[in-house]
């Protein structure tokens, strides 16, 4: 009784199999594609309220308004904040370098100060940017390329922030000590580079 | 050798009953023959090189965001038959990308919803879209048997969770499409 009963369970069993792979088709497509990694930055804004002695923002040339005070010819104090739009969908190196370590005479005179005056001045420039913070100390010692550069482990997206400050009486020679005439400059870059 | 000679003796025996009784005719018959046709169904075969639709770089690059050029060539099936009425069904996975599966973070997604759509089968087209919270017109209904070219495509290219997330950086991104052809009951 129990082999009839196997055979008949067998019997019913073949054709179902026969019919299901005969009643239906199957085509299957992959859809692929890549995202590389890649950083952006937009372009500055000034950052409302947060100016003190810059005239403001003229493309991506920052302008100092009153960078000598009359009554000591020496450095005034400056500050302002930057902000860029910005995101990286990698994680990405944030670099930050100046091209004079300073803010320094561009005249073309060369050759060192006289005595006791000053001609580059230092600033902080610090930048926030997705939870991470860098300073770079742009301290007029020596007329050469600085940098400071972090780690930042995953994707990015938003604000950064680029605060620049100049200390009163700052030179690089003493403090308060009268600037030479001329016009004094640097040129920062702000990296976002993925790893 | 013997066994040979007695069968041939058996038939000429019979052949000679047989011619005797001619004369009052016998028939057999009709005998019914049958058969049967399965109802089946082939989805023909890709004629569009290969089996992926290669969609390249998802985002420009400048911003992050997902292009909004993105198009791949179609896949035609062809020679594509069902010997009774049927059923086209189109399915689709999204793109997500297959090597940084963590969570993405605020303002990122990892995910490409389409629409993918079966055409040349049905007077409607079979459509599905990722990421959509019901696909009615997926399946469409063929009455009559068919043979043809059935045409599938992607198109309606959007980040899941919005077209302002940024998608994360990955070298591979997969989805996939399925059309199905099946008898219908």
């Amino acid at each position: 009784m129990r082999a009839r009963l196997l055979l008949i369970l067998a019997g019913l069993a073949l054709p179902a199999a026969a019919y299901g792979q005969s009643n239906s088709a199957v085509s299957n497509f992959g859809v692929t594609g890549n995202v590389p990694g890649s950083c952006a930055v937009g372009a500055p804004q000034l950052a409302a309220g947060r100016q003190n002695n810059f005239l403001g923002l003229n493309g991506t040339t920052l302008q100092i308004d009153q960078l000598v005070n009359p009554a000591t010819l020496s450095t005034n104090a400056a500050s302002v904040e930057v902000r860029f739009e910005a995101v990286c969908t990698f994680p990405h190196r944030l670099k930050v370098e100046t091209q004079n370590n300073g803010l320094w005479s561009t005249s073309e005179r060369t050759g060192p100060a006289p005595e006791g005056f000053g001609n580059a001045i230092p600033y902080r420039a610090d930048v926030t940017w997705d939870d991470t913070n860098l300073r770079l100390n742009a301290d007029a010692g020596v007329r050469r390329i600085a940098n400071n550069s972090v780690l930042v482990d995953g994707a990015g997206l938003g604000d950064l922030l680029l605060r620049l400050e100049i200390d009163a009486g700052a030179t690089n020679e003493r403090a308060n000590a009268p600037l030479l005439a001329g016009t004094y400059g640097d040129t920062l870059r702000i990296t976002l580079e993925p790893q | 050798m013997r066994l040979f000679s007695s069968s041939l003796a058996a038939l000429l025996i019979a052949g000679s009953g047989s011619a005797a009784l001619g004369q009052t005719t016998a028939q057999r018959g009709p005998v019914p023959i049958s058969g049967n046709v399965p109802a089946l169904c082939t989805s023909g075969t890709n004629s569009s090189g290969s089996g992926n639709f290669d969609l390249g770089v998802l985002t420009n690059t400048g911003t992050g965001l997902l292009r909004n050029d993105l198009v791949a060539p179609p896949k035609i099936l062809t020679g594509a038959f069902c010997s009774a009425r049927s059923n086209i069904t189109v399915s689709a996975t999204p793109l997500l990308s297959v090597n940084n599966t963590a969570s993405p973070g605020n303002g990122f997604s990892r995910t490409v919803n389409f629409t993918a759509t079966a055409t040349g089968w049905t007077t409607t087209a079979a459509t599905f879209t990722t990421g959509a919270a019901s696909n009615p017109a997926a399946t469409q209904l063929r009455p009559t048997p068919f043979l043809g070219d059935i045409t599938v495509s992607i198109n309606g290219f959007s980040t899941g969770g919005g077209n302002g997330l940024r998608l994360v950086a990955d070298p591979a991104y997969l989805g996939s499409v399925t059309v199905t052809l099946a008898v219908a009951s």
